[in-house]
């Protein structure tokens, strides 16, 4: 493909700061140059992309994802979806995901233990589309932990592998690593859903099964994450250097002290978004209001909300994203994590943008030097052209056709097409 | 407990006959004497029941009985019911049906192995009510047949056995004659709700039901089948299976063997299901349009026309069945009586006498129990009706109208006054 | 159901202070006014029982029952129950335990892994009677623990859970959490009903406690031990275990410790079960002599003495506990009662308090559930008793004596009269 040109854009380059007008030249998988203002990039042998004003933007960076979860109600209902059936939704989920414009994910779990290698895999090879995937193990937990769905008379299986002891622990590791996995999820922490003998501030690994898996991971250069509601699974996941710390709902103020000395070395994504369908939205699904309450999930939301926003004035690095792939919370509606960070948590949309982006591809790297999540000059050209302001409504990035362009690696997913609303031809010259 | 003479009573005695006005009187567990018309029995220390000219008959006999099963709307969901909890909704739902008159149930399948037997003994013991029971094996499928729930990559137990060749069959069989059961149930045909073995297919081969049948009969245990597809109901008589379950498809061939063979069988169509499915079933996903693509519209009528087809040529068909399922609940088996009379077209006397009588034979067998007729020596299983049944075959569906019910010469139900008065004679002219 | 007010009534009200002449008035499920003399409850719109001076109380707390154990002599007739029938025998114990006055019950183990789970859902539901019931897993032991009645060359169950090791502690105990119970039961000491593992040793190691509490206290699920011997006791008051059966055996030091951590556990003796087996048990071939051979004497006499130690220094000990036995069935359970006035010396007014207002406080722990006194506010379990137990406390032994059995507020046995017509308690109070 000839080098791409796109001219007449407002460009968002990831960290955050206004938008300004210019002119982005891609070539190869890179982004070649960046111009701003009224700067020209050379027209020659390239492919003219007029943006008509349109936003360009980073592509959207999930670190919390669960691509290969099967939009389903129940825990047993996918144990009971056979491995062929999941690779195959896995495979849409992931042509979903990228048509919403994530262009990266970190997995923060795999339906089955296999499923997010094999997309990664097959994802990579180039034979179906989908974003830049860090393969995760399957929820690791122990008997009786959240999501057990065994019952004393009947095996069930949903989307963990259950260990106990060190013993276990470490060789369940060791055969996920064997198989390819990036990244090694414990599920330290209970959850709202199997109250009362998981309830979400239980922590229901005992320490020596965590220094198990965390010594493997570290000796095999694997990365790790947490689930991790209560207090004292988000001090465990620090204390072992858990790179992602998901949900950290609890975090008690001297746990903030312990990981905002620790800053850079560790992600929070709360993933809202379950909890907040869950209130509002999933009555479908026998959720009822007497349920919620049981669970605590109004109460999750709203400590989750506050803790997110004193862990980013803090300096400690939140992420928005996080636990779409079930049925009242389903894969395609990623996006409304954004809004859900603008209207609960309070930040602004430029703030999660920039997490959604930049941070995101720092993570991605994680400890490496980030090559994607910005409009840099030497990035990998992941790229999304919008067709409006997200900044001013972030909810425009819930309509994938207001995506003109979705790019990855240099190469369209989306080839770009013109602009819906064709008054906005120029961005103001003055920037 | 004193005897018990009922009096001024409209009596269906089980036969189908009319209904005609006397005394009844019931010492111990048995009917020790009957009056016709104007006739007295003495009341030598009796306690005496005035009927008020309510309808006193056999208590209802369903020989297609699940009481194991509870009220689920898949499979998997009955499988996923723990044995101790399906134990207890046993026990309650072997109540409720005593609550609606139905005072003996030959089970037809149990949910789990040893469910029907353990509420069989508990029943039996005194400690819990219900109604007299025969128990039965959970349903014995092959690998592939109609309810085998299992997935190649997850075991899942729902509420069958699976066997595989004859050997299987013959160890599976007597492992469940050692553990007490009375019935061993065979599902040989396939079923409409199940894609891959509709109910047109047979899933059994020759040698497996002849070893099933082999150990069960050189034990005296009878056996059951579900058989709705034609060669399996030719297959239920070759081997004689006493109780042909369904039996929609019968050929005329097929329906010569069985008349040639009707002192051995019993056939329950149990369509009160297939009634349910086309009509009630949308609560639980399944509406109409599902029930017309898996042709359960044909199913109703055809079974309704070879059930009646049957009944000419003297072949014992009888109501109830399949109750037990998330849209067709324990509580509504006596709505089968009234879809005899509207949907196959028997008179509610007909009817009746299938659930009594021919109930009563079914559930004997070869053992010497009387049940199922109001006659002298007989077991005293009765109720009493607050009205004529034989004039609105619905009464039974509201247990209100159950004025007494008696198991064994004992009361589940104590007898009330009928609740319209001013019916207090029965007329004297029969 | 109207309100129901109980006039002309002596009242235990369950402090172990002595009955006074009063009314009750129950509203809903609970206690809404106790007053003393008579008369002063405003009668319009309540069903008014006339008690006739018949004693009202708390209902009995047992903590440490054994509803789903099946009164079988010997521990592999119990394994040998299967689940089915077992879990109906769970539900009649229940109710007979019910029209014996106890109205609430924590779990001491469960025959099996679920019977005790689905017995407590099953009467939370309404559909059987029973008393408020805490759940309890089966007893853990460890291989050739008390109760492990395998042999090598073949296999039985008797009301057990066999592990070994912390790790297979922690994952069994997690499963039975899964499961729901309430209440983790460990067999640390020996017995001396087990010749391999008499009473005075320790049969589960320190690790194995460990793994077993950290996982039921991460979980918020209190524990029960087993603890005849010295060593076990201490075990228990060392990993926190609320319920320390038996404890037969304390030293004075042990007596020490557990004086200091006397508001965190609660010691039911269960001598009943000794008793019987000295002087009851022929007819199933245990005479006395197999229970002088194995110390059960002592076992008693120690126990009884330890006990009255306890109480004095301040100790939460309490009646009841190992009623399922084929010669200590369900339903003899408040004989309990009159051993603690006989063997152990404790006063009527004094057992009584154990069993009402020390069992309902232990029933509950840190849950929000007020029971086991006559008190406003407090959820109505009440008991009307034709006599005066605390003059007589074999009075429990027939159920007859019970006028009227109450739990939340409903009626499990309506009120009736009183069988001797005592028309007036004394008016001098």
């Amino acid at each position: 493909m000839a080098n791409q040109l796109f001219t007449d854009v407002s460009v968002f380059d990831g960290t955050g700061k206004k938008p300004f007008a210019g002119e982005v030249l891609v070539q190869g998988n890179r982004i070649k140059k960046v111009a701003r203002g009224k700067s020209k990039i050379e027209r020659r042998g390239v492919d003219v992309i007029d943006g008509g004003g349109a936003f360009l933007m980073p592509g959207l960076v999930n670190c919390h994802s669960h691509t290969t979860y099967l939009d389903t109600s129940s825990l047993a209902e996918v144990g009971d979806i056979p491995p062929e059936e999941a690779t195959l939704k896995a495979a849409h989920n992931a042509r979903i995901q990228l048509d919403n414009g994530l262009t990266a994910v970190v997995s923060a779990a795999a339906a089955k233990p296999r499923m997010d290698i094999v997309l990664r895999n097959e994802i990579n090879s180039g034979r179906i589309p989908g974003p830049r995937m860090k393969a995760c193990t399957p929820q690791l937990i122990s008997t009786g932990g959240p999501w057990d769905a065994r019952q004393m008379h009947m095996h069930h299986e949903s989307f963990e592998i259950t260990c106990d002891g060190p013993i276990e622990f470490r060789r369940a590791t060791r055969e996920m690593i064997r198989e390819g996995v990036d990244i090694v999820k414990l599920a330290i922490s209970g959850d709202n859903n199997t109250h009362p003998h998981a309830a979400e501030d239980m922590t229901t690994w005992a320490e020596d099964e965590i220094a198990a898996v965390m010594e493997v991971a570290q000796s095999r250069g694997v990365w790790a994450c947490s689930h991790a509601r209560g207090d004292d699974s988000i001090r465990l996941s620090i204390k072992y250097g858990i790179q992602f710390i998901h949900h950290a709902t609890y975090a008690s103020e001297k746990t903030l002290d312990s990981l905002e000395k620790r800053k850079h070395k560790h992600y929070i994504c709360p993933a809202f978004g379950a909890i907040y369908t869950a209130l509002h939205e999933a009555s479908d699904w026998g959720v009822t209001p007497e349920f919620a309450e049981t669970a605590g999930f109004a109460r999750e939301l709203e400590v989750g909300c506050k803790t997110m926003m004193k862990m980013h004035k803090r300096g400690i690095k939140v992420l928005p994203y996080g636990d779409y792939g079930v049925a009242w919370n389903p894969h395609g509606t990623d996006n409304r994590d954004l809004e859900h960070f603008v209207n609960l948590v309070g930040f602004t949309s430029a703030e999660t943008l920039m997490m959604a982006t930049m941070w995101g591809g720092e993570a991605f790297a994680f400890g490496g030097t980030p090559e994607m999540g910005q409009v840099k000059e030497g990035f990998l050209a992941d790229l999304l052209l919008v067709d409006g302001d997200p900044l001013a409504d972030i909810t425009i990035m819930q309509d994938k056709d207001n995506f003109l362009m979705i790019m990855k690696d240099g190469e369209y997913h989306k080839a770009p097409r013109r602009r819906r609303h064709t008054a906005r031809r120029r961005v103001a010259a003055a920037e | 407990m004193a005897n018990q003479l009922f009096t001024n009573v409209s009596i269906f005695d089980g036969s189908g006959k009319k209904a005609y006005s006397g005394e009844v009187l019931v010492q111990g567990n048995r009917i020790k004497k009957i009056a016709r018309g104007g006739k007295k029995i003495r009341r030598n220390g009796a306690k005496v029941i005035d009927g008020d000219g309510a309808t006193l008959m056999p208590g209802l006999v369903n020989c297609h009985a699940h009481l194991a099963y509870c009220d689920t709307a898949t499979l998997f969901a009955l499988g996923d019911i723990p044995p101790e909890e399906n134990q207890l909704l046993a026990m309650h739902n072997a109540k409720t049906v005593f609550d609606y008159g139905i005072t003996a149930c030959v089970s037809a399948a149990s949910s789990k192995p040893r469910t029907d037997i353990v509420l069989r003994n508990e029943i039996n013991s005194g400690r819990i009510p219900g109604p007299r029971l025969r128990a039965a094996t959970p349903q014995f499928v092959t690998t592939g047949g109609p309810w085998d729930a299992n997935q190649m990559h997850m075991e899942h137990g729902s509420f069958e056995i699976v066997a595989d060749g004859p050997i299987e069959f013959r160890k599976k069989v007597r492992e469940m004659i050692r553990e007490g059961v009375d019935i061993v149930k065979l599902a040989i045909s396939g079923d409409a709700f199940i894609e891959h073995t509709p109910e047109h297919s047979h899933t059994y081969s020759e040698d497996e039901i002849a070893a099933a049948v082999e150990v069960a009969h050189s034990r005296g245990k009878r056996l059951a089948a579900h058989a709705r597809a034609d060669a399996t109901i030719q297959a239920c008589i070759r081997h004689g299976i006493t109780f042909i379950h369904h039996a929609e498809h019968a050929s005329t061939k097929t329906l010569d063997m069985l008349e040639k063979a009707k002192d051995k069988h019993y056939v329950c169509p149990a369509i009160g299901i297939i009634y349910a499915t086309l009509h009630e079933g949308s609560d639980w996903g399944v509406d109409h349009d599902y029930a017309v693509a898996h042709r359960f519209d044909q199913t109703l009528e055809i079974g309704a026309a070879t059930t009646m087809k049957m009944f000419k040529r003297g072949i014992k068909v009888m109501p109830y069945g399949d109750y037990g399922f998330a849209w067709n609940p324990h509580g509504t088996d006596n709505r089968d009586l009234e879809h005899f009379v509207n949907l196959i077209g028997f008179t509610p006397a007909q009817t009746l006498m299938m659930a009594t009588k021919w109930g009563g034979q079914a559930w004997a067998g070869d053992d010497p129990v009387e049940i199922g007729e109001v006659k002298e020596g007989y077991l005293a299983d009765l109720l009493l009706m607050d009205g004529d049944p034989l004039a609105d075959i619905t009464l039974f569906q509201d247990t209100d109208n159950f004025l007494m019910i008696m198991k064994n010469g004992e009361y589940h139900k104590a007898p009330q006054r009928r609740r319209a008065a001013g019916r207090r004679q029965v007329v004297a002219a029969e | 159901m109207a309100n129901q007010l109980f006039t002309n009534v002596s009242i235990f009200d369950g402090g172990g202070k002595k009955p006074y002449s009063g009314e009750v008035l129950v509203q809903g499920n609970r206690i809404k006014e106790v007053t003393r003399g008579g008369n002063t409850i405003r009668r319009d719109g309540v069903k008014v029982v006339d008690g006739e001076g018949a004693t009202l109380m708390p209902g009995l707390v047992n903590c440490h029952s054994h509803l789903a154990y099946t009164d079988m002599p010997t521990l592999t007739a119990m394994g040998d129950v299967p689940p089915e029938e077992n879990t109906l025998i769970a539900m009649r114990n229940a109710k007979t335990v019910l029209d014996h006055g106890i109205t609430a019950a924590v779990s001491a183990a469960s025959s099996k892994p679920r019977t005790d789970i689905v017995l407590r859902n099953e009467i939370n539901s309404g559909r059987v009677p029973g008393p408020r019931f805490r759940a309890a897993t089966p007893q853990f032991v460890s291989t050739g623990g008390p109760w492990d009645p395998r042999q090598m060359h073949m296999h039985h169950n008797s009301f057990e859970i066999v592990a070994d090791g912390p790790v297979e502690f922690r994952q069994k105990v997690r499963e039975m959490i899964r499961e729901g119970v309430d209440i983790v039961k460990l067999a640390i000491s020996g017995d001396g009903f087990a010749d391999h593992a008499p009473e005075d040793t320790m049969t589960i190691a320190e690790d194995e406690i460990a793994a077993a509490a950290e996982v039921a206290h991460s979980r918020s699920i209190r524990l029960a031990a087993h603890a005849r011997s010295d060593a076990s006791i201490q075990a228990s008051i060392k990993h926190g275990i609320t319920f320390v059966h038996h404890a037969t055996h304390a030293s004075e030091r042990t007596l020490d410790m557990l004086e200091k951590a006397k508001d965190k556990h609660y010691v039911c003796p269960a001598v009943g079960i000794i008793f019987a087996t000295l002087n009851e048990a022929s007819d199933w071939g245990v005479d006395r002599e197999w229970a002088l051979a194995h110390r059960l004497d002592r076992e008693l006499e120690i126990g009884c003495e330890t006990m009255m130690e306890m109480f004095k220094r301040g100790i939460k000990v309490m009646p009841y506990g190992d009623y399922g036995v084929a010669w200590n069935p369900h339903g003899t359970d408040n004989r309990d009662l009159e051993h603690f006035v006989s063997l152990i010396g404790f006063t009527p007014a004094q057992t009584l308090m154990m069993a009402t207002k020390w069992g309902g406080e232990a029933w509950a722990g840190d849950d929000p559930i007020e029971f086991g006194e006559v008190k406003e506010g407090y959820l109505a379990d009440l008991l009307l008793m034709d006599g005066d137990p605390l003059a007589d406390i074999t009075l429990f032994q027939d159920q007859d004596n019970f006028l009227m059995i109450m739990k939340n507020g409903e009626y499990h046995k309506t009120p009736r009269r009183r069988r001797v017509s005592r028309r007036r308690v004394a008016a001098a109070e």
